[in-house]
Formats: structure tokens, sequence, C-alpha cells
């Protein structure tokens, strides 16, 4: 088979409701997807500042039980469903044909239909909080016997399982078109091999989803056959086991983790050569980190059960440390990137210092709770809120505002203000490490996780409140960027095709891109052809 | 897609290892079948661009290809537009609500779902 630049359908450009509801458009598709995260981004920040809320002070009565475990499960399923990866399914969707120089998406309708069922899954899942019972309140990990019928018996716990399943499923068929995308419709001279390090790390992360996602979506049927069908997959009483729930289920959610970082290195590894200008450092190496990091990841699972003395923990804990090793690679690189290159701060680079400095901490204390005797003392605490808050967290969110302030002059075709962009890194570093720090030490004090309230002596309310403090000080710096946003919309600058003097393919089309994405394209000789044509 | 493949050989026989490493560590089940399943799949892949795929000659992997050289084929059009995926998200949405609520909504968005894929066919041609 041979593949060139396929053909549109030439029709009138629509910018109206029905255009963009309508749209098979990748780019078109990719703002949706933003945009829809950023909105469930929106909703889940509120509901955490809810929890911190209640948090604030022991015995706080700003919200019921019932209404907490309701907080925390919305919380973490919208935060790890419905925006950090779906951010980077959105980012993947705008970019991997312009970084590959093709015209769109191998499958540009069940592109579309992804994106739609991405968005209800959501809106499902959330459908809940309007039922009598309230939204589902089993914590986004669902373990039985808590999920189970017997407990939660209202509808909420099923529209969650809905909706998770569409959005599983639409998550999985997105990742089949971004795999055929870059494997078949590279422009002409884009082997592999000099596709930027985003796009691989999307090749990766695709296949991690192939992996992991069939899991969760057959998890989630056995739970509603075993709440309405009669079945008894997770029921001891009849010879289930709630251990299975957490095998199934894992095998799915450990590496879902990756999922919801691998763009990120991606992102981090498409910006610091930008703002260092020097070509990445061992671009080989990276691609190959990527890879070994997904591989290793599907044989980690059982590190979240070390504590139910059914797992082999030395077996797990080892390959656990060893994704250490690959994960050393990628900030080894980095780091040897920035080494004596001509450095500029500008906005996406500074996010994507916070990135190493935030992820940095949350890699030590993944290592740290990767060894079984810490994990059984740590398990279930703040401690571990605080380890994966910094890697998604500090982590992807620092690099999801990364490449906002990078690819939103690509986007839009205006650059976002410096000044305003420098304040909410600012409020939003400060901010996050104000929130989450403490919680290491509230987790070695003992606090559990998903409690709402705690013991009203000793250091945890000053600590609480010093949390609680900082997740304002987060608002501060998330409608600032709003603002920004609002502010480059009205009265932001056109911009031309390159304004960061980058490296990759996007870079050469204008801003924003045709919606054929090409005019033309240069040689294609290295992974930087746009630097190799300037 | 010599890389493609490639890369599904080494993630398949990479499962194959871990399925059976695990397995002579721990004799559990649940996981082993996983792991084991997961190597099947990735092998599934990787047998079928071997088959199906052997004689791909893509312009992407020529190292030395110029853009003139992808020119002038067709391979395919694109829909710009299209109301069918919204359309179908739509319906099996509603399956799923259905499913949940009232087995009548279910049945008729199945109808629907089924409908849809049919003019997703005819849109097609």
């Amino acid at each position: 088979m041979s593949a060139a630049a396929p053909a549109f359908v030439e029709a009138p450009p629509r910018n109206d409701l029905l255009g963009w509801l309508t749209t098979t458009d990748h780019k078109r598709i990719g703002i949706l997807y933003l945009m829809t995260s950023l909105g469930y981004f929106g909703v889940a920040g509120l509901l955490s500042l809810a929890i911190r809320t209640q948090l604030a002070r022991p015995n706080n009565t700003f919200v019921t039980p019932h209404e907490y475990a309701q907080l925390f499960t919305l919380h973490g399923t919208a935060m790890i469903f419905l925006f950090v990866a779906p951010f980077a399914l959105g980012l993947a969707n705008f970019l991997i044909p312009l970084q590959i120089g093709a015209a769109d998406m191998a499958f540009p309708r069940l592109n579309a239909t992804s994106y739609w069922m991405f968005l209800f899954g959501g809106l499902v899942i959330f459908l809940g909080a309007a039922t009598n019972e309230g939204a589902a309140a089993s914590g986004w990990s669902a373990y039985p016997p808590l999920s189970e019928i017997k407990i939660s018996t209202g509808l909420g716990q099923d529209l969650w399982i809905v909706g998770v399943f569409l959005v599983s499923v639409a998550t999985i068929l997105t990742s089949i078109n971004f795999v055929t995308t870059v494997f078949i419709y590279r422009a002409p001279g884009m082997t592999m091999w000099r596709i930027p390090i985003f796009t691989w790390e999307m090749v990766a992360t695709s296949l991690l989803v192939f992996m992991a996602f069939p899991s969760l979506a057959a998890t989630l049927l056995l739970l509603f056959v075993d709440r309405h069908l009669g079945g008894h997959a997770f029921d001891p009483a009849y010879g289930g086991s709630p251990v299975l729930w957490q095998h199934l289920f894992w095998f799915f959610g450990h590496p879902e983790v990756y999922v919801m970082i691998l763009p990120y290195f991606g992102v981090i590894s498409e910006i610091i050569p930008v703002f260092s200008r020097k070509p990445i450092f061992g671009y080989t190496g990276l691609v190959l980190a990527a890879f070994a990091i997904a591989g290793l990841s599907m044989g980690v699972w059982a590190h979240h059960m070390f504590t139910t003395g059914f797992v082999n923990n030395p077996f797990f804990s080892f390959v656990s440390f060893l994704i250490a090793v690959p994960t050393g690679v990628k900030f080894f690189n980095w780091i040897a990137t920035m080494w004596r290159g001509s450095i500029s701060f500008e906005t996406p680079m500074l996010f994507a210092i916070g990135f190493l400095l935030n992820f940095l901490i949350g890699g030590i204390t993944g290592v740290m709770i990767s060894s079984p005797p810490i994990d059984y003392q740590a398990h279930d605490s703040y401690f571990v809120v605080a380890h994966f808050h910094y890697v998604l967290g500090g982590g992807s969110l620092f690099a999801i505002f990364a490449a906002l302030f990078f690819w939103w002059p690509k986007m839009f075709g205006r650059k976002l203000d410096e000044s305003l962009g420098r304040w909410c890194f600012a409020l939003l570093f400060v901010g996050f490490n104000v929130t989450f720090l403490p919680m290491h030490a509230m987790g070695i004090l003992g606090m559990p996780r998903r409690v709402d309230s705690y013991a009203a002596s000793g250091p945890l309310p000053a600590l609480n409140l010093i949390a609680t403090c900082g997740s304002y000080v987060m608002l501060a710096g998330v409608l600032l960027f709003v603002y920004n946003a609002v502010v480059t919309a009205r009265a932001g600058r056109p911009v031309s095709n390159d304004p960061w003097g980058a490296n990759s393919l996007e870079w050469w089309t204008s801003s924003p891109p045709p919606e054929h994405n090409f005019d033309s394209l240069p040689p294609i000789r290295s992974e930087r052809p746009v630097y190799d044509a300037r | 897609m010599t890389i493609g493949l490639r890369l599904f050989i080494s993630s398949a026989t990479f499962a194959i290892g871990i399925a059976l490493a695990y397995w002579f560590t721990s004799r559990e089940i649940v996981g082993t079948f996983m792991l084991g399943f997961m190597a099947f799949a990735l092998g599934f892949v990787a047998t079928y661009m071997i088959v199906a795929e052997r004689e791909a000659n893509l312009i992407g992997d020529e190292r030395e290809a110029t853009i003139e050289d992808g020119a002038g084929e067709l391979v395919g059009t694109y829909t710009i537009r299209s109301p069918l995926p919204l359309a179908a998200a739509a319906a099996v949405t509603a399956i799923g609500i259905g499913i949940v609520v009232s087995p009548t909504i279910a049945i008729l968005a199945l109808l629907a779902t089924i409908a849809i894929g049919g003019l997703f066919i005819v849109q097609s041609r």
C-alpha cells in the first residue's frame, strides 16, 4: 500500500454551532476535547475545594459524611477519567497529524464519535448527583463491597459504571486512531525515528490503553452483573472475592497512571529543547524509555495491594523499583538538554521546570512506597495522597499548563499574556506545594485518606488549615489563567507560524492551521524539520 | 511498518516473559491470565501486521522521500463534517442510561444505534 495525503471533500468552512457539532476535523475535535476536559477540571477543582473546606478544621460540618464520600469519588473520577487523561487525548488529536505532516486522523468520524462518547460519559457520571441518593460514593476505585448493591443502593453507582464504561470505550477507540494515523499517515520522509517525542509518547500511551482499558471495561460489566443480574464475582459469601476486583481494577489502574503521565513526558520533551535552544538530548533513549516504562507498568498493578496479604510483594516491589530506571533516563535527558543551553524562561518553560521539581518529589515518594515495609505504614494515608498528587498534579497538571501556554498560539493564533502567565505559574507553584507538601506529614502522623474529620489535638489541624489555604491559592492561579485566556481572545496580537522558534512540523503551518493543515511541507530529513528549514 | 511491527512483536515477547516470570514466582491465576491474554492480544496484532501488511510500502518510511514523491495518489477522502458521530454517541449513551433506568429506552436506543451504523456504511460508500 502506498499512502499519500488523502483528498478532502471540499466544503465551505462553518464556524457556527452546527459546524462544531458536526465537525470531524481533528483540530476542532482536539480543541473540543481540551475545552471539555478543562471544564471537567473546573468542576473537579471546585469539588476539591469543598473537600479542603471541610477539612480546614476538625469536626467541621460543611458537608455530611455521605456528601463527603460523593465529593472525593467525583473529584477522583473527574480528575482521572475526565481531565488528565482526556486532556492528553485532546492535545494528541490536535497535534499528531500536524506533527507527522498528515491531513487528518486516519478515522475522522470515529474520532468525533470518541469525543462525544467522552463528553456524554462524563455527563452521565455527574448525572448521578441529581438522583435521590446522590452520586457514586465508593471512591474512584469503586472497591466492592462499597460499590455493591447492598451498600451503594442508589442509581448514582450505576450511572458511574455506565459513564466510566463509555469513557473507557471512547479512549480505546481514540487510541486505535492515534496508532493507525502514526503508522500509516506520516508525510514522505517522516520515518518513525523522525517523529516528535510527543507523538512517540502517544504511541506508547495508546499501547497502554489497548492493554489496560479492556480490563476496566470487563470489570465494570462484572460489577454491573453483580449489582443487578445476580452475579457474585466479588461477593465472598457466594464464593466471589473482593480481591479479584482489586486485581482486575489495578491491572487497568496502574497503567492508567502512565496513560496520565507519558503524554506529558512528551510535552516536556517538546518544550525544553525549544527554550534551551538545543536539540533534545538522547532522542532514541527517550523513546525507548517511554516503552520501557509502558511495558513495566503492566507488571506492577498489585503494588496497590501489598497490604491485602494476597499478592507476591517481592515481585511487584522489584518491578515497581525498576520503573525508576527509565524514568531516571528521561530526567537525565531533560537536564542534559538544558545543560549549557541558552535557556529562556518564558511561561511554558517555567511550567516545565515546575513539572520537573514537583514530579521529582512524586517520583521519589513513589519509589519509597514501592517498598512493602514502607507501604504497610503509608497505605491509605495522606502520604499516598501527597504522592499521587505530586505525580498527577505537580507533574501532569503543570505539564498541561506548559502545553496550554506553548501551543495556545498554534491553536488560536494568539499568544497568552506572558506577564499574567508568570503570575499564574507563581500562584500555582506556591499554592500546589503549600497544599500538598504538608500532606506527607499528615500521612506520617497517621491521618487516613477519605475521612471527613481528624483528631482535634496535635499538629493535624494546623497542617490541614495550611493545605486548605494552599488550595485557594491554586484557585487564584487557575482563575488568572481563565482571565488570561479571555484577555488574549479579546486583545491578543496575532502571531506568526512559529512564535517560539520551535522545531517540529506543526510550527511550519499557519497559526491557526487551515482545515487541510498544510499548504506546503519542508523536506523532512531529521526530527527537527522546521529547524532544518530555517 | 517495520518499526510498528517490531513494536508489537517486542511488546508481545515482553508480555510473555513477564507472564511466565509472574506465574513461576507467584502461582497466581488472575494476574497470569491477564498477562497471558495481553501477550496473546499483542501477538495477534503482530501476526496481523505480518500477514496483512507485509506488502506495505509506506512513503513515510522512506528516509529520502520528498513531498512530491507522495503527491498525486488518492487513497481516500475525508468527510469534513458529519452529524453521525454525535448521533451515534448519543444513541450509545442512551443504551447505557436505558439499561439502568428503563429497558424500553435501551431497546429504542439500540435500534437507533443500528440505524446510525447503517447510515455510517451508506455515507462511506
